[in-house]
């Protein structure tokens, strides 16, 4: 079964777009992040929802906030559809279909290509699931707004310093970003 | 406040208080001196620079690199659009074996360290960051730079101003 909100994302361990074996847990480390399955480079749903996604890149990069996609395409092919699109994210690649088979995430009605039912997870950083989203149909998926929404809980929750420490605050001792802003 | 504590410089002498230290030649075999790599508080020599703490590894094998400086008396803002469009150019393109920005203030870029090995040296020479300043392509004796998970992406930004990128987290994390 796919996990769901309150429940730990599993830590898979698969090849990235460049044949690097990875592990979910590193790749998302400290930073709330998107993961999401997807059909394949073929599918125009998927096109379609990737445009989104790298329209939401610009924003990602500089709010410490991740994404990971996931399919069932070979390295070679995730680094063709990645360079193709412009994203400069991790993708991840289940060719064997093991963590397809692990997260329930078969689409059944597909006997053709076996692909991943499209679903999107927005995680804290110790990959607790805080929404999944169905993407079997378009309108299942998260809008933009929504994946905003889901990072500002998440970086809320997650950042001791999500209010703007003040100087009474600094002569508390409270922790801070080192020298930036945020 | 947590910095790197992991310095690197180009030296001319092998330093006897450097944490890893191996020979340096220019493409052309020509002896280029001593990559250097320390572990302290405080600043090794007035040229060192802060780096990606995770890129010291004493095991690691001989490398290629490409390093970046900035000419001397240039200086130029970590957050300048070229230095950002040199990191997403970073992400986008298929990982190196290393990466590192160079600091020495919370302010300014101060180069890089790019790592190849086999296939991805010839890569070396379109490094994005030499598009800002000059890079010497140098190869590097074993027992200093490692390799490096690539980055995840799609984050640019820097863990705290005085953490060189592409360092992924804060030190709460």
């Amino acid at each position: 079964m796919a996990p769901a909100s309150g429940e730990t994302f599993p830590d898979l361990v698969l090849a990235d777009h460049a044949g690097n074996q990875r592990a979910l847990s590193e790749l998302v480390a400290g930073d709330p992040a998107v993961v999401q399955t997807y059909r394949g480079w073929w599918c125009p749903k998927e096109q379609a929802f990737f445009r989104k996604l790298v329209a939401l890149q610009d924003e990602m990069e500089v709010a410490y906030t991740r994404i990971v996609s996931i399919s069932i395409d070979p390295p070679p092919v995730a680094a063709a559809f990645r360079a193709g699109l412009g994203a400069r994210w991790t993708f991840l690649s289940d060719p064997e279909r093991v963590a397809q088979e692990q997260l329930g995430l078969r689409e059944t009605t597909d006997t053709v290509h076996h692909p991943y039912v499209p679903a999107v997870f927005t995680l804290f950083p110790d990959r607790t699931v805080h929404r999944a989203y169905d993407g079997y149909w378009f309108w299942g998926r998260p809008t933009l707004e929504e994946l905003r929404q889901d990072m500002r809980a998440i970086t809320r929750a997650v950042r001791p310093d999500w209010s703007a420490p003040t100087p009474s605050t600094r002569d508390e001792g409270a922790e801070g970003h080192p020298g930036a802003a945020p | 406040m947590s910095l790197s504590r992991h310095w690197l410089a180009l030296v001319g002498e092998r330093p006897g208080d450097a944490a890893a230290a191996a020979p340096v030649h220019e493409a052309d075999g020509t002896p280029a001196g001593f990559l250097a790599i320390w572990t302290r508080r405080a600043k090794p020599r007035p040229d060192a620079r802060r780096i990606d703490a995770r890129l010291l590894d004493h095991e690691g094998a001989e490398a290629h690199v490409s390093l970046v400086r900035p000419p001397a008396g240039v200086r130029l803002l970590f957050d300048d659009v070229a230095v950002q469009h040199a990191r997403r150019a970073v992400l986008a393109a298929p990982p190196l074996d290393a990466v590192t920005t160079l600091l020495s203030d919370a302010s300014h870029f101060e180069g890089s360290l790019t790592v190849a090995r086999g296939d991805g040296v010839a890569r070396l020479a379109d490094d994005p960051f030499a598009r800002i300043f000059p890079a010497r392509l140098l190869r590097v004796g074993a027992g200093v730079v490692g390799r490096l998970p690539a980055p995840a992406g799609p984050v640019i930004e820097r863990y705290g101003s005085a953490q060189p990128w592409p360092q992924d987290r804060f030190a709460y994390s």
